[in-house]
């Protein structure tokens, strides 16, 4: 081993001798990276999040009067130059820019100095449900329209669905992990914990971590012919309104979020500002079918006990709740499952209510988290009128509530049935 | 202190044999399985050929109704997953079905179903069936494997493409070590589709004729289908159910060029780093490693690249380890080249069989290491490591190594 590591020439940190050492370090977050629908970066974002702002609109650039729905939590115009290099702007697809440009803004919002680290021990994991969905309809027109030799090579290198990730590695030198993870609604989420637990043994000092997608026409068109946007085939109005007894389905949103994850160690040495812990993961599988959530709330009930190591210090939870009859149902049965008699001491809130729901937006709603911890502030859940009765939980409607918060959960459902609970700490 | 994990069940569906033993008995012998394709017309391509899968018959493992529903993705997976599971002897064994999960990489996933809903949609020739569209999602193949076997521990879909089913032995691994599983399902399946046929088609990067790894006359890869599919269990566990032990996964690395969205860092400076991150991370040395199966796509700079990084990390020893470069008979499987090279792995330990390269006549002073032409050969490994590599630089490296109980 001694001689080996005299030829480890890109890898020096001694760090990496102990690779039998788990559970070293603890993990913080120390930088927040978003490109949302409410707002573009820390400060207009946290704004609306707190007033309870809708990024929810008729949708704008394409058609959608073949659908039964017409809304969409879509992105202002962005001018991306802001983040990005104009040369290096031109190889990147939208979803390519969104999440380079929320990368961005996180590491701005950490003040890392990305030039001091060791390239190789700064890392990035990231999810997506569709990636370049518009890429690679693109592609397939033209393929279809010109034939194979007339089909685009440039389009094809960017509708991979880990090009985002190396668009991002590429424009930060980033050589450390790099992974993408899609499994639908859970993807960000599972993004978040493969980088939590690396950072936990030591195999990385600094690592992006979450995701995003975006919202496109071919993406509308599968989610309305599958049934899975408001109003669905009922006669109610289309809209976002997680925990309403008068939910009928999702508004499809877009966007991306970044946390910077880094070992407390390399961010007290830098003196960097942590806005909060990531102290647990839980995951866990249902198997009531491919459409499916977990049904009975067994599932994320026993991600969420997995995830939270002390159960009594959580005062809050980030819900996965989509506005839909049967997760909204589930992750109620599964918080009372958890928390019993104190299931109505929680308070719940579900950011999907303003962002409309999309499988990247665990990064999102992880910034939201942090920040909500890190100044005691609980967000509402908007557009929810007449709490269900079946969804009998502490929901924070209306306005935004100040409130301590010891810890928090954060929830990621899959339909088809991955469960994720990630555990935040305050961090004192 | 970590957790050792063997691997405990194998299961393979390829262009060269749809279960192990024909699979593993193809390669030693260095079975060529291009062909014409079939699963769409390629006449209008400059290239005709692919590692296609035949005579797998989903008749005889699915139901009117399944093959309906399940995409050729799923299809693979399944028949491979059952393969597995079964040899594994978990489909007799009752166990926690909450410390059993599913990792599987992805690629394509199941976008030929998607594919034909678009074409008909786009052409307006008739209406689509919107159950084309489930395949739509590149998690449905691992949640299909999931809900068949009733598996409710963690769950997830690794989408690094050319990389996916490498990176994801590397994430089930993790899981493991989390204590969330002690049975995890891992590997990849994917199938043939347009999208990634023309894609590689016009980067220019497929061979009209064979895939010639590290030979001059190399034109590029040659695309592939399939499903590679390995159960990794925590050891105990293993050990308590008297289960069948292949070998021992030891460790593994994952990292980035940061060089370019679709060719490799020239020097092997990614290579390197990635295969010298996984030695570190299964605590081995580079003198230990006896055999190495190649990422070995045929295209001109990856061989170059691979063939520089594996020198950077072994040096003068470099010219003496037997390189197997399986993509010459099974093709680049994509979604699931790297389950099935790590199944080709595994068995080289158990076996003691290094398949050849084949289609190799021509040296390239660029690619000048022993990579095992055209022939199997014998030779008792020890340790042995995987490379993967995707588009935009992601470097996968697993290592394993031969099942002791010390």
């Amino acid at each position: 081993m001694e001689v080996y590591n005299k030829t480890f020439r890109n890898t020096p940190n001694s760090e990496l001798q102990t690779p039998n050492s788990p559970n070293a370090h603890r993990v913080v977050i120390t930088g927040l990276g978003m490109i949302s629908s409410i707002g573009v970066g820390k400060e207009a974002f946290w704004e609306n999040c707190l007033r309870g702002t809708s990024g929810i609109r008729p949708i704008h650039g394409f058609d959608v009067s073949p659908y039964r729905s017409r809304l969409g939590g879509q992105l202002p115009e962005i001018d991306f130059k802001a983040f990005i290099k104009p040369a290096n702007l031109r190889r990147m697809d939208r979803i390519g820019k969104i999440v380079v440009s929320a990368v961005r803004v996180a590491i701005d919002d950490s003040d890392l100095n990305l030039e001091e680290e060791d390239s190789s021990r700064v890392g990035i994991s990231i999810g997506t449900g569709l990636g370049s969905s518009d890429t690679v309809d693109q592609f397939f027109r033209s393929l279809l329209k010109e034939g194979p030799l007339g089909a685009a090579p440039l389009l094809f290198q960017t509708a991979v669905p880990n090009a985002i990730t190396s668009h991002c590695a590429i424009e930060y030198g980033i050589k450390g992990v790099n992974i993408t993870f899609s499994h639908k609604e859970s993807s960000t989420e599972m993004a978040m914990t493969f980088a939590y637990h690396l950072l936990k043994e030591g195999r990385a000092d600094v690592i992006f971590a979450g995701g995003g997608d975006e919202l496109s026409e071919p993406l509308y068109h599968v989610y309305s012919m599958l049934g899975a946007l408001s109003p669905g085939k009922g006669k109610g109005a289309e809209g976002m309104r997680p925990f309403d007894r008068d939910r009928n389905g999702i508004v499809l949103g877009e966007g991306s979020g970044i946390l910077v994850l880094e070992t407390l160690e390399h961010a007290k040495k830098r003196g960097a500002k942590i806005y909060a812990e990531m102290a647990g993961v839980g995951l866990s599988g249902s198997t009531d079918g491919l459409l499916s959530y977990d049904l009975r709330g067994d599932s994320m009930a026993g991600a969420m006990s997995l995830a939270a190591k002390d159960l009594r210090t959580v005062d809050h939870i980030s819900a996965a709740a989509n506005s839909t009859p049967d997760l909204d149902r589930a992750e109620t049965l599964a918080i009372k499952k958890v928390f019993r008699e104190r299931a109505k001491e929680i308070s719940v809130s579900s950011l999907k209510s303003m962002l409309g729901e999309f499988d990247g937006s665990g990064g999102i709603r992880a910034c939201a988290l942090a920040l909500s911890l890190y100044q005691g502030m609980i967000l509402p859940t908007i557009g929810t009128k007449n709490l269900d009765p079946q969804c009998d939980l502490n929901v924070v409607l209306g306005q935004s509530k100040k409130k301590e918060i010891r810890s928090a959960i954060l929830n990621g459902c899959s339909n088809g049935g991955s469960n994720i609970s990630l555990w935040f700490k305050r961090h004192s | 202190m970590r957790k050792r994990v063997v691997i405990t069940g194998l299961g393979v569906v390829s262009a060269v044999g749809n279960n192990l033993p024909e699979f593993w008995n193809s390669l030693t012998e260095g079975k060529d399985g291009t062909k014409e394709i079939t699963v769409f017309d390629p006449s209008a391509y400059r290239t005709k050929i692919a590692a296609e899968v035949s005579d797998l018959a989903p008749e005889a493992h699915f139901s009117k109704k399944e093959i309906r529903r399940l995409s050729r993705c799923d299809q693979f997976g399944l028949i491979a997953f059952r393969e597995a599971w079964k040899s594994a002897g978990l489909d007799q064994d009752s166990q926690d079905k909450e410390k059993g999960g599913v990792v599987l990489g992805a690629g394509s996933g199941g976008i030929l179903s998607v594919e034909r809903y678009f074409r008909d949609f786009y052409q307006g020739r008739k209406k689509p069936f919107p159950s084309l569209l489930i395949s739509y999602s590149l998690a449905t193949t691992t949640d299909h494997i999931a809900i068949e076997a009733d598996l409710k521990g963690p769950r997830t879909t690794t989408a690094t493409v050319c990389s996916s089913s490498s990176a994801s032995m590397g994430v089930a691994f993790e899981m493991i070590q989390m204590g969330l599983a002690e049975v995890m399902v891992t590997g990849g399946s994917d199938s043939l589709c347009e999208v990634s046929y023309s894609g590689f088609n016009s980067l220019k990067l497929v061979d009209p004729e064979s895939c010639k790894p590290f030979d001059k006359r190399r034109q590029g890869l040659v695309i592939g289908e399939g499903a590679g599919i390995l159960i990794l269990e925590e050891l105990e566990h293993a050990l308590k159910r008297n289960a069948p032990i292949h070998a021992e996964f030891l460790g593994y690395g994952i990292c980035a060029d940061a060089y370019h969205l679709t060719a490799p860092e020239p020097n092997g400076e990614g290579v390197e780093r990635v295969i010298k991150i996984a030695l570190v991370h299964a605590g081995v040395s580079s003198e230990e490693i006896d055999t190495i199966n190649a990422h070995g796509t045929a295209t001109t700079f990856n061989d170059i690249a691979e063939t520089r990084g594996i020198k950077r990390v072994f040096e003068e020893r470099a010219k003496e380890i037997p390189i197997s470069g399986i993509k010459s008979m099974v093709g680049h499987c994509l979604g699931s080249a790297g389950g099935i090279e790590a199944v080709a792995t595994v068995m080289t330990l158990e076996t003691g069989i290094i398949p050849p390269t084949i289609h190799y006549k021509v040296p390239d002073p660029f690619c000048d290491l022993n990579y095992t032409p055209n022939h199997s050969i014998k030779k008792d490994v020890r340790i042995a490591i995987s490379n993967s590599f995707a588009f935009g630089g992601n470097n996968v490296c697993l290592v394993f190594g031969k099942f002791s109980s010390e």
